[in-house]
């Protein structure tokens, strides 16, 4: 990445570098991957040791839609070689084209929504800043994602027209999130204890840890300065945005 | 396993595996009928294929193309739909409450909806026996409906259940902890108890959970059945008697095959059961297989599953316990002061970090920096499920879509939309757990509008103008065709249907084992009701739990 934006600590700078984000320093689960049964520890461990190529997508393509990515679930605080995989995992779905059961009525397949979308991102970055979406600043780069975000893209295009942005754009996070947050590394900093079996939960109440995991060392983190992707805590949620959740609850 | 040679004639062809067809190719094997049950996706072996990870896991869902609109479109696959051997119970979260007795009489008691062709007293001996047979752990006296107690006892409750608890305690609301779940909490047969891994929508590695997989499919194959895995049914064939013969089905390698029956019995669930006998059109049946009522894939229900997370100061570590592990159904019946009819359930949910960042996108529009922030932390969030009752609509429906399949049938087009009743009850169920979750002393509360469960569009009726089949599953217009899964149920409360399909299962497997051959030979039809049968056991395995193939 050659632009970034750092969360910061008024007191103390710039958050950046780290080799583990997060409220639970030296946590990892990887750690606990003996305690797992085969099946589980090989597909966790092959999501970090192997990334897969990147095969639907083209170079050009590819290095745009790493961009969007970038801003979409920014890892600029994280150290390089300890950034999360997501395009790959993203550009291996879509080139396995892989489904989640079902397409929207009034969506494209999602192989022609994201070539559609990405197309559409750039075209809008030129139209608006006069530059491409990869060589904007990062703040510029999160006002256009954040007019797809609300639901009203700031300048209009046509792909816009013909799939719902709000579809493409839970979509997009959807599979973000999916990669993101599918990694142990991600694990080490939200605190989520891991994989389970043979060797289960024991302590349930009152948060306790395991005795494997680790207490919450909390510390103030701020948003980066220039960033428009805080949380509206004191809103209500986007009027899309609570219609169309995914995925599994009961 | 037995296997059935490539020509020859059984008498009962179950399509689909899932929660009701492992109890029916259970109970049918053991009474000494010849039966092939077909089931699309794979014979699970449970160490090797499952995975304790929310990723690895995608492969228990019916992931294949649906095409999905109306004006609240349903997501469909990871919540609602199965696909290998135990269907949707693999994944289920395991709650398994009773409907309630006014479940069955909602035109009768409030005027909207359809009564069911049964009382919930028909079907009580079967919740009982399934109860025993699972078997379901939880309180030892469940207050609403018909209250009643359970096999097991309770099960700890992790940090959103004290969530639920303190939060309804504190506005008088009544709640019970620990189940119901068929989830063991304690050893039964070979099955170990819970561990408590928060896996349960990833499929229980331990066997504490139950699944058809585990509990009934393994007698089912010690009885003589063959469950065929990896054989994707196309379309039912028909006599020129106006009698099924067997099904056409697809192979794991596209390979089409004809498996002859003297009965089918059709268990695909509420999406796959109407698409089949869509694709069974033939000159006597122009509009879809026993669908001279024309209400064949009408009257589709989803369930409201809005989910409501409050973060908190303290940590809760949700990922604890089973998802599923208290409830309430204080808001179950209709009450008019409400200003709508019927109601909901609040229940504990434990979305994992991949389902909770999916949440916070739906519920907080987050992303970039603030997805980053909202889950680190996730530890420190609770969420609760709304599972509100919506009434049956002629126009949410299934339908044949244009697109098609890998094997060229067309895929199923779902279209749902919610009406002025659902909306008031979704509000206001929505409105009164964001309450409790306040309540409970979270600082912070949003909320996501989801869908859970589905059932519907092969209504179950007494009246063959307007429904598809007789309180048996029996279709009207062709006496050896059956459809016995969550497809039939005219209403669904706001209860999981998971035990209440089982239960009905186990009630048409009386019947056809009662009716005897008459089901393949006669037109005439006998309606009495065939009375439970107990100690379904071989006698070697009394009191030793369910079998495992060995």
């Amino acid at each position: 990445m050659t632009k970034k934006s750092f969360p910061f600590r008024a007191t103390g700078g710039e958050i950046r570098a780290l080799q583990q984000p997060g409220y639970y320093a030296g946590y990892s689960t990887l750690a606990q991957q003996r305690k797992w049964d085969d099946a589980t520890r090989e597909t966790v461990t092959s999501r970090v040791m192997k990334t897969p190529p990147i095969r639907f997508f083209s170079p050009q393509e590819a290095a745009l839609l790493g961009a969007i990515i970038d801003r979409v679930l920014p890892q600029d605080d994280r150290a390089e070689a300890h950034t999360v995989p997501i395009l790959p995992a993203l550009d291996q779905r879509l080139f396995n084209n892989e489904l989640s059961g079902f397409r929207y009525e009034d969506m494209p397949p999602d192989q022609e929504a994201y070539k559609l979308a990405i197309e559409a991102i750039d075209a809008m970055a030129q139209q608006r800043f006069g530059q491409a979406f990869i060589d904007l600043t990062v703040h510029r780069q999160e006002l256009i994602l954040k007019s797809l975000h609300d639901g009203h893209p700031d300048p209009d295009h046509a792909a816009w027209h013909r799939m719902p942005v709000h579809r493409f754009w839970a979509m997009l996070m959807e599979d973000c999130v999916t990669a993101y947050y599918a990694h142990p590394w991600a694990w080490d900093e939200i605190g989520f204890g891991g994989p389970a079996y043979p060797r289960g939960y024991m302590r349930l109440e009152n948060g306790l840890p395991e005795p494997w995991e680790k207490d919450e060392q909390r510390y103030e983190w701020n948003v980066p300065a220039d960033s428009v992707s805080e949380l509206d805590e004191e809103g209500a949620p986007p009027e899309y945005g609570s219609l169309h959740g995914h995925g599994g609850s009961h | 396993m037995r296997r059935f040679d490539e020509g020859e004639t059984v008498d009962y062809c179950i399509v689909g595996v899932g929660s009701a067809g492992g109890v029916l190719v259970q109970r049918l094997a053991r009474a000494g009928f010849r039966v092939v049950a077909l089931e699309a996706g794979p014979f699970w072996d449970t160490e090797k294929d499952w995975v304790s990870d929310e990723k690895g896991s995608r492969e228990l869902y019916w992931n294949d193309l649906r095409i999905t609109g109306g004006k609240h479109p349903l997501a469909l696959g990871s919540n609602n739909s199965g696909k290998g051997v135990g269907g949707g119970s693999v994944h289920w979260a395991a709650f398994t409450p009773r409907f309630h007795p006014s479940d069955f009489r909602v035109y009768t008691q409030d005027g909207v909806g359809v009564d069911w062709p049964m009382s919930y007293w028909d079907l009580k001996p079967y919740y009982e026996l399934l109860e025993r047979e699972i078997p379901v752990a939880g309180p030892a006296w469940f207050p609403w409906g018909d209250p009643h107690g359970h096999p097991y006892g309770p099960h700890p409750l992790g940090g959103v259940g004290d969530v639920l608890v303190r939060g309804c305690t504190s506005l008088g609301i009544r709640t019970v902890a620990g189940g119901p779940v068929a989830i063991l909490s304690a050893s039964h047969g070979d099955r170990p108890h819970c561990i408590y891994r928060g896996f349960c929508l990833q499929g229980c590695k331990v066997g504490a959970k139950a699944s058809t997989l585990i509990t009934h499919v393994p007698d089912a194959i010690s009885g003589g059945a063959e469950i065929r895995a990896h054989s994707m049914a196309s379309r039912i064939s028909l006599r020129s008697d106006g009698r099924v013969d067997g099904v056409i089905y697809f192979d794991r390698e596209g390979r089409e095959h004809f498996q002859r029956a003297r009965a089918v019995i059709v268990s695909g669930y509420a999406i796959e059961t109407p698409r089949l006998l869509l694709n069974s059109v033939c000159p006597a049946h122009p509009h879809g297989l026993a669908n001279s009522s024309r209400t064949l894939g009408k009257y589709l229900m989803a369930q409201a599953g809005n989910v409501v997370a409050g973060r908190f100061d303290e940590l809760i570590r949700l990922y604890k316990a089973p998802p599923a592990h208290a409830l309430s159904e204080e808001f179950y019946e209709t009450d008019p002061r409400r200003g709508f009819a019927r109601g909901f359930a609040i229940q504990t949910v434990g979305p994992l970090p991949v389902a909770f960042a999916k949440q916070m996108v739906a519920a907080m529009g987050a992303w970039g920096w603030g997805m980053r922030r909202v889950m680190m932390d996730y530890n420190h969030w609770a969420t609760l499920g709304v599972l509100g009752e919506i009434l049956p609509w002629e126009d949410n429906r299934v339908e044949l879509a244009e697109e098609k399949d890998q094997h060229g049938i067309p895929v199923a087009k779902v279209t749902f939309n919610l009406h002025d009743n659902d909306e008031k009850l979704i509000e206001f169920g929505k409105n009164k757990v964001m309450e409790v979750m306040w309540a409970a002393g979270a600082k912070q509360v949003v909320q996501e509008s989801r869908f859970a469960h589905l059932v519907g569009a092969v209504r179950m009726g007494s009246d063959p103008s307007s429904s598809v089949v007789d309180k048996f599953g029996r279709t009207h217009d062709i006496p050896n065709l059956f459809v016995c899964d969550g497809s039939i149920l005219p209403t669904q409360g706001s209860a999981n249907p998971g035990l209440t399909i089982q239960a009905l299962a186990a009630r048409t497997a009386d019947y056809l084992i009662k009716q005897g051959t008459a089901i393949f030979s006669s037109n005439q039809r006998d309606l009495t009701e065939p009375g439970i049968r107990y100690d379904l056991s071989p006698p070697y395995t009394k009191f030793k739990g369910n079998p495992r193939i060995t």
